[in-house]
């Protein structure tokens, strides 16, 4: 209730102010005229890049009431969001490890165990996300081996204000005010986000909730001066905390014991930049750019004396330089290069008085030749000097060629790679509770190993022990080949095959045996695995109102190894009535964990004549995934091995009251589709209600492209 | 103390002459060997979680087994050469080393049970030599079984047969079919508390070859 007061007093405020209705725009963003960035690091019409770009509109992110990126993210074609260490996003069949996620640009940190949540990032102040996929190591380095998603924010400075607030079940609240101004030379802008919930128990009679409760604050503000027609200065700052109440409860043979503690989350961004136009050929941009991620675990374990606190802090620091060329109508080419350290401090991995670091300095060329109006060729490389693993270098080749004026046929050919992460380096953890089993970085393997056979506690050293040496980022050779056919204005279909080849993949592997039992696993380049499959997109504009689109990715991976030896005859399974064991077909293999074969989704957005009314239904289906090996093989064979495919039907609808107040009601997963083991962050059927005031200004209010 | 009876084992000749009974003419001999099912063998259930560590315990004794007669050995009999193999939880134990004074033995063969037809003349025995390392390797993934963390579920790894040399110098093979009560793994959703008290409880084949021969 205390919003609402909020509300009334914002309302005053907006009231006094002129209104102009937003142009009419759609949603789906089928015009090819669109200008992106991501793919080539530089402006390119959405119908000019010769590798797949998804594009996600605010209108579209607004009018499904999204809040976290998860919610709008999990709404696209071949993207599934992963559980585990927050929300993570699933791409092309490769893990969330994988997915550069960049904010203006600039990459987040915070990954843990790989994954990067997505629920830290509120989607409010968003004015669109940009989705590349296949390897894009070329341009960004490290982590762009399935994809990148680059969210960019709101910073062009047209005058407006706005706030929402949204309420849903589980008392989950969700604020934001979002401003910008102009004065003279000077375009400022400022976005709060506040976001929580109560959480909920997904399992009856149990003490511990399946979504504990807590809360979020988002800020960012930005600022950018025009020092002249040529050079221009622009600085972002983000700042986010999260507060989430962390409880563990262990059963022991009917009794329980409650552990209670706190998640506390930081982290900052800023992001300095500064361009000059030389002429009408050269420009060239500044980039600086500073984070810092910190996280502390506190838990009061039942039974114990000691609280456990656990504290990680992460930096990074780039600085880098972009020029682009234009050399005639024909060529044009962008040269980079910079700096990058990375520092981290945790008690994971040593005490927080040690801190590990890595430096990377990189430099990228990517050149694009127009040969005609019907035949583009971008071609790039760039090279990684990292100090503390191997070297590496990441090509890519892309051709686009348009036999006809509605027909794109593209091909991409490319390297990414992912760097060993300090976890994989440095950690050094021992659970003493569950088996005693250590797990040591690889850089820090070796002299542990040497300590505990000084102290006499390793019963047995495995050959795999002899392979630890200097991890290498793991790579993956990614084929992107598809069509863009346009039948007519409006409507569009699109087609990727894509096959992504991983090599020197980072596994844990047992190296050695304690003597009281305990294994050690450190981390090896050791597998070799492969995605591939299709995916298919159409979007059709029926009537004038109406758009609907619809998307399908079919998806087949697999563990290179696994396949070796089911062809050597040395895998099986066992039969679940009768034990008997028996060999593994190689159809009987369902491949990597956690993947979906069938993804596809259908959404339909209508808005009335005058734009007052809109309304929309999207609908996710997803077939069943592997979750967990139960035969002893180690595989995902056995039907029940899978989390049961599901359908998620989300509903919204809005109504502009006036030009000032638009009201929005929805219903997320209107089957109230819940699955407590392998779904815990799909709480149910989710209805809400949002109330959004705003103000966009006496002019200019038209989004342009900056 | 609680002392468990040990549950009279069905031990069904169930595999029938057609399907699946190994009839083989070793050496001239007109012995037929037999494949056995053991049902529900408790090897040394759970009696609580020690608070202190989070492990479960039990009493912490082995059932002993004999192949050969296909019946329990009174653990009065632990120090002779009577038995051949012996359960506490996850630990197999043979009539060798220091766990027996028998010429037991063992190893983990990867392949199938029924293709084990002939013990490979170059196998190496091992015998135990407790508690640091056992001719059935111990531990997850090491010999026998997978210890799942997450789902906290303990499966026999199918193609594993466990190669045993008896007390009297005899050979045998072994599948562990399952670790849990009526031959059945809890499902993953079970509470821990199933998990824990349907556990070891061992259900498995065997073929014992009196002859002396390696062959099944």
């Amino acid at each position: 209730m205390r919003f609402f007061s909020l509300f009334i007093i914002l309302c005053c405020g907006f009231s006094a102010l002129a209104q102009t209705p937003l142009p009419k725009d759609s949603l789906n963003p089928v015009d090819m005229d669109e200008v992106v960035v991501t793919a080539t690091r530089s402006e390119r019409l959405l119908g000019n890049t010769a590798v797949p770009v998804t594009l996600i509109r605010q209108q579209m992110i607004r009018q499904s009431g999204s809040l976290r990126l998860n919610d709008i993210l999990g709404e696209q074609t071949g993207l599934f969001i992963t559980q585990g260490f927050g929300r993570g996003v699933q791409m092309q069949g490769l893990s969330p490890d994988y997915t550069l996620i960049l904010l203006d640009g600039e990459p987040l940190i915070g990954r843990m165990g790989g994954v990067l949540d997505l629920t830290r990032l509120t989607v409010g102040n968003i004015r669109k996300i940009e989705i590349v996929k296949g390897p894009s190591s070329s341009l960004y380095g490290s982590e762009a081996l399935a994809g990148v998603i680059n969210i960019i924010t709101d910073g062009s400075g047209q005058r407006k204000l706005t706030a929402d607030a949204r309420y849903g079940r589980f008392n989950s609240t969700d604020l934001s005010v979002d401003g910008a101004t102009r004065l003279g030379r000077v375009r400022l802008t400022g976005f709060v986000n506040y976001n929580s919930t109560q959480g909920y128990s997904l399992l009856p009679n149990s003490i511990q909730k399946t979504v504990e409760p807590y809360w979020r604050l988002t800020g960012q503000q930005s600022i950018a001066y025009d020092i002249s027609d040529r050079t221009h200065f622009k600085a972002s700052f983000r700042q986010h905390h999260e507060d989430i109440v962390n409880s563990i409860v262990v059963q022991n043979l009917g009794s329980q014991l409650l552990s209670k503690g706190k998640e506390l989350n930081n982290d900052y961004n800023i992001t300095p930049s500064l361009s000059h136009r030389f002429s009408d050929r050269i420009k060239t941009t500044l980039r600086g750019y500073g984070s810092e991620f910190s996280s502390r675990q506190l838990l009061d374990v039942a039974g114990a004396a000691n609280s456990y606190n656990d504290r990680f802090r992460q930096r990074f620091i780039r600085i880098e330089d972009q020029t682009d060329i234009n050399l005639g109508e024909a060529f044009s080419l962008n040269i980079g290069g910079g700096h990058i350290l990375e520092t981290v401090r945790s008690n994971r991995y040593d005490s927080l008085e040690t801190e590990r670091r890595n430096t990377i300095d990189y430099a990228f060329l990517q050149q694009e030749w127009r040969a005609t109006d019907r035949f583009i060729i971008t071609g790039g490389v760039r090279y990684d000097r990292n100090a503390t693993y191997a070297s590496v270098w990441s090509p890519k080749l892309a051709v686009q060629f348009r036999p006809k004026s509605n027909l794109r046929l593209n091909a991409s050919v490319g390297r990414g790679f992912k760097a060993p992460d300090f976890r994989q380096l440095y950690l050094n953890f021992t659970n003493i509770a569950a088996g005693s089993y250590s797990v040591f970085g690889s850089l820090v393997a070796g002299e542990e190993i040497r300590r505990l056979q000084a102290d006499g506690q390793i019963d047995q050293v495995l050959p795999a022990f002899g392979l630890l040496q200097d991890l290498k980022p793991e790579t993956s050779t990614g084929l992107n080949v598809g069509l863009q056919y346009d039948l007519k204005p409006g409507w569009q279909a699109k087609l990727n095959i894509f096959r992504n080849d991983i090599e020197n993949l980072i596994l844990t592997d047992i190296i050695a045996y304690k003597k009281n039992g305990g294994q050690i696993f450190s981390y090896l380049n050791v597998a070799e695995a492969f995605t591939q499959g299709v995916e298919v997109e159409m979007t059709a504009k029926s009537f004038k109102k109406l758009d609907v689109s619809g998307g399908y990715q079919f998806l087949i991976t697999a563990d290179k190894s696994v396949l070796e030896e089911i062809r050597g005859g040395r895998v099986f399974k066992r039969d679940v009535s009768t034990g008997i064991s028996s060999q593994l077909d190689r159809s009987a293999y369902a491949g990597l964990p956690g993947r979906s074969k069938h993804m596809a989704n259908l959404k339909v957005f209508y808005g009335s004549e005058s734009d007052r009314w809109t309304a929309n239904l999207r609908v996710i289906w997803r077939s069943r995934w592997g979750t967990s090996d139960l035969d002893g093989n180690g595989l995902i064979n056995r039907d029940d091995e899978f989390a049961r495919g599901y359908l998620q039907v989300n509903l919204a609808g809005g109504f502009r009251v006036n030009r000032m107040l638009h009201l929005m009601a929805g219903i997320d997963n209107l089957f109230n589709y819940s699955d407590p083991y392998n779904l815990p962050g799909q709480p149910g059927i989710n209805p809400f209600l949002r109330l959004s005031l705003k103000n966009p200004g006496k002019k200019d209010n038209q989004l342009s492209i900056k | 103390m609680k002392i468990n009876i040990i549950r009279i084992l069905s031990f069904s000749v169930l595999l029938s002459v057609l399907a699946s009974c190994e009839k083989n003419d070793n050496g001239g001999g007109n012995l037929v060997v037999t494949t056995q099912t053991v049902r529900d063998l408790p090897g040394d259930t759970i009696l609580g979680i020690n608070t202190a560590t989070g492990q479960p315990y039990g009493a912490g004794k082995y059932t002993f087994y004999s192949l050969e007669n296909n019946k329990v050995v009174s653990s009065a009999d632990s120090a002779t050469a009577k038995w051949d193999i012996g359960f506490r939880g996850t630990t197999i134990i043979t009539n060798s080393g220091n766990s027996g004074p028998g010429q037991g033995g063992g190893f983990v063969f990867t392949g199938l049970f029924d293709d084990l037809k002939t013990i490979p003349a170059d196998s190496t025995f091992r015998t135990d030599n407790a508690p640091t390392s056992y001719a059935i390797t111990s531990g997850s993934n090491r010999g026998w079984y997978v210890y799942n963390a997450p789902v906290n579920l303990v499966t026999a790894i199918p193609g594993r047969v466990l190669v045993i040399r008896t007390g009297s110098g005899k050979f045998a093979k072994v599948e562990i079919l399952n670790y849990y009560k009526g031959g059945v793994t809890p499902a993953t959703t079970d509470s821990d508390d199933i998990k824990l008290r349907r556990q070891r409880f061992f259900t498995f084949r065997f073929t014992y070859q009196p002859n002396g021969t390696k062959s099944f």
